[in-house]
């Protein structure tokens, strides 16, 4: 008998086969029956984890992770081995979209994508801007670590006050860099909404979910509100990081996240 | 442990340092439209960085018996349930307070310098603890502005990360895993008495042996006995000591002072060193001297016990915090109203009031 009030699921996260698949290195590569294995592999690993436990915790659950892919302008034979490869190693992909580059945005928004996930830093921001839910697929995941699925958001997105965004335009930032925060914050949080839940169903031990809050330039007042805000919305994040200004790549290599909320911010250049 | 600040990481492409100057950038912003007076903490790499943990600077043993003895989800149920109230002072606290007292003298001589202490909370709670945490803060006004919880993970990678100068804890695992990893630590003690302190100057007392030098010494005295150890101190009194976890500390606070040193404010420095060692004046405490001399370091009082019992001296000095390596030493500090920090390192560890606690392991 299926719980309907569980039914607020699948949460539909969207890839770029050129993030699932390296294929910088197809000529190198000795394995000719599938594409080698690209960054967003460890991450899709930690989410057919997560899938697995929530299953197994209630097999009727209808809240899991489902991804598709999204191919933009590849050829035929690209296609077919796109296809192969994922049935070569066992992924599970909902669905495969092949589009041209002009046709991301839409293939995202009619697809109720509620997460577009990305390497490309130009691509998080576009999607952002147009209000897809998006966010960064850190590329520097741990290659050994497949049993938890690290979500990072952005205290400052979350916690900053309208006034003190507004202020950032004398910093140098533009007054789009500026929206594109804001917009962020509307779009975290229909993603923290549904994380939220799925982390209820585990414990706050041996939880194959892990969230965490960054606050990189608020203060502590920045990162409380964030944590307030998250827990409104139904998350109680397991980590929090505060730094005040101080540079955060060093604490990213701690973390090592998959999915980093940032909302455009930390690739400012 | 041989330079204050570690050496920068070789994460200094363009693309990363352009990064970090919009991250400081828009720091600043946020501290600017704050429309309050409160400073904006330094660069943490011009920055003597003191991490502490939540136990170190708040008074949890009530809270820390529901952790052991209930489950981790009643613990942090418990914390929020009494989110508003807020916790009371912990070990580290006037330590703390002595700490943003400097700051603020130094912000006043300096107002663009980034050379100030940075403290940052670093804890292995759950971020839902954070927000009592946060809350308790709040109430005593501290300027403490950079956390880390951690939510169950060990801190030592997140120590390093948050270039930690020094680390206090009430974990002694912790404390002795961050001094094998080479950043200076101690373990906190609350003392069983609570003495006045002052709140105009930072007064810091450090024992020598195993804390600001290596325990190369201590060795000779516990295998061969105080006769060979006069001699050999006598023997190599112009030879320095090998350094010792908490030399780099003691390094960090004299580049401090030499701040006040250098606008005239030496009679009126807020910080104010001291050396407490058992060692006597008339023997091997000249080595001891030459040694920090050879290092260009200074210290403001130099104290030779020659054995004696060290706690009344200390309640004469009343130290924010005293560091040695002897849980002797600490005990007896504590007993009678200094706040004490257990230093891990060394063969003194292995020693209990002078006798070996366990069987001689084979020398490296």
């Amino acid at each position: 008998m299926e719980d309907k009030k569980n039914c607020t699921g699948p949460l539909m996260i969207a890839l770029q086969y050129n993030d699932l698949f390296d294929l910088d290195s197809i000529s190198t590569s000795t394995d000719t029956d599938a594409l080698p294995k690209g960054r967003a592999f460890t991450f899709m690993k930690a989410v057919q984890t997560v899938n697995e436990r929530l299953v197994e915790q209630n097999k009727s659950d209808c809240l899991l992770f489902e991804v598709i892919l999204i191919s933009k302008e590849c050829s035929e034979e690209i296609k077919t081995k796109i296809v192969e490869s994922v049935k070569h190693y066992g992924l599970e992909i909902g669905k495969f979209f092949f589009c041209k580059k002009e046709e991301l945005i839409n293939t995202l928004q009619s697809n109720k994508v509620k997460l577009f996930l990305s390497t490309e830093r130009d691509d998080v921001y576009e999607a952002l801007h147009t209000g897809i839910p998006a966010a960064l697929l850190y590329d520097q995941a741990d290659d050994h670590v497949f049993n938890q699925l690290t979500v990072i958001f952005s205290g400052d997105v979350i916690g900053f006050s309208e006034d003190s965004l507004d202020g950032l335009s004398e910093f140098g930032f533009s007054e789009t860099q500026i929206e594109t925060i804001k917009t962020a914050k509307i779009c975290m949080k229909e993603f923290a909404v549904l994380i939220g839940q799925m982390r209820r169903r585990f414990g706050q031990e041996n939880s194959p979910l892990c969230t965490c809050v960054l606050t990189s330039w608020g203060s502590r007042n920045v990162c409380a509100s964030a944590l307030k805000t998250l827990r409104e919305w139904g998350l109680d994040v397991d980590e929090a990081f505060c730094l005040a200004g101080a540079p955060c790549s060093p604490i990213l290599a701690v973390v090592k996240p998959h999915i980093l909320w940032d909302g455009g911010l930390l690739n400012m250049s | 442990m041989s330079e204050i600040k570690p050496k920068e990481a070789p994460a200094a492409d363009k693309k990363e340092a352009t990064t970090e100057e919009k991250d400081w950038a828009a720091a600043k912003a946020h501290f600017e439209n704050l429309k309050s007076t409160k400073p904006r903490p330094p660069k943490p790499k011009y920055a003597v960085t003191i991490a502490v943990s939540s136990r170190s600077l708040f008074d949890m043993v009530a809270e820390r018996k529901i952790f052991e003895e209930e489950a981790l989800e009643k613990y942090v149920q418990h914390q929020q349930e009494h989110e508003n109230e807020p916790l009371k002072p912990g070990p580290a606290f006037p330590f703390v307070k002595a700490l943003i007292t400097v700051n603020e003298r130094l912000r006043n001589l300096y107002p663009d310098s980034e050379e100030l202490f940075d403290i940052v909370l670093m804890t292995n709670n759950h971020a839902q603890v954070g927000v009592r945490l946060m809350n308790s803060i709040n109430h005593y006004d501290l300027t403490i502005e950079r956390f880390c919880m951690t939510g169950g993970q060990s801190p030592i990678e997140y120590l390093k990360a948050y270039m930690t100068n020094l680390y206090l804890s009430k974990d002694s695992k912790k404390v002795q895993e961050a001094i094998e990893e080479g950043i200076a630590a101690a373990i906190m003690f609350k003392p069983d008495v609570e003495t006045q302190l002052s709140d105009t100057q930072l007064r810091v007392a450090f024992d020598g042996d195993a804390v600001l030098f290596s325990d190369e010494s201590e060795i000779i005295v516990k295998q061969h006995g105080l006769d060979t150890f006069f001699e050999h101190e006598k023997q190599y009194e112009n030879k320095p000591l090998a350094q010792g976890p908490l030399k780099c500390f003691l390094e960090a606070l004299g580049k401090l002072q030499k701040k006040f040193y250098a606008k005239n404010e030496r009679l009126n420095c807020p910080i104010r060193t001291f050396l407490v060692t058992a060692r006597s004046a008339a023997s091997s405490g000249a080595r001891v001297l030459k040694t920090l001399r050879s290092w260009g370091l200074e210290i403001d009082e130099a104290l030779f016990l020659a054995g004696a019992p060290k706690g009344p001296l200390l309640l004469k000095i009343r130290p924010h915090i005293f560091f040695d390596d002897q849980m002797f030493h600490i005990e007896g500090a504590k007993e009678m109203g200094t706040i004490a920090a257990h230093v891990p390192y060394g063969i003194g560890q292995k020693y209990n009031k002078g006798k070996l606690t366990e069987p001689e392991k084979q020398q490296k």
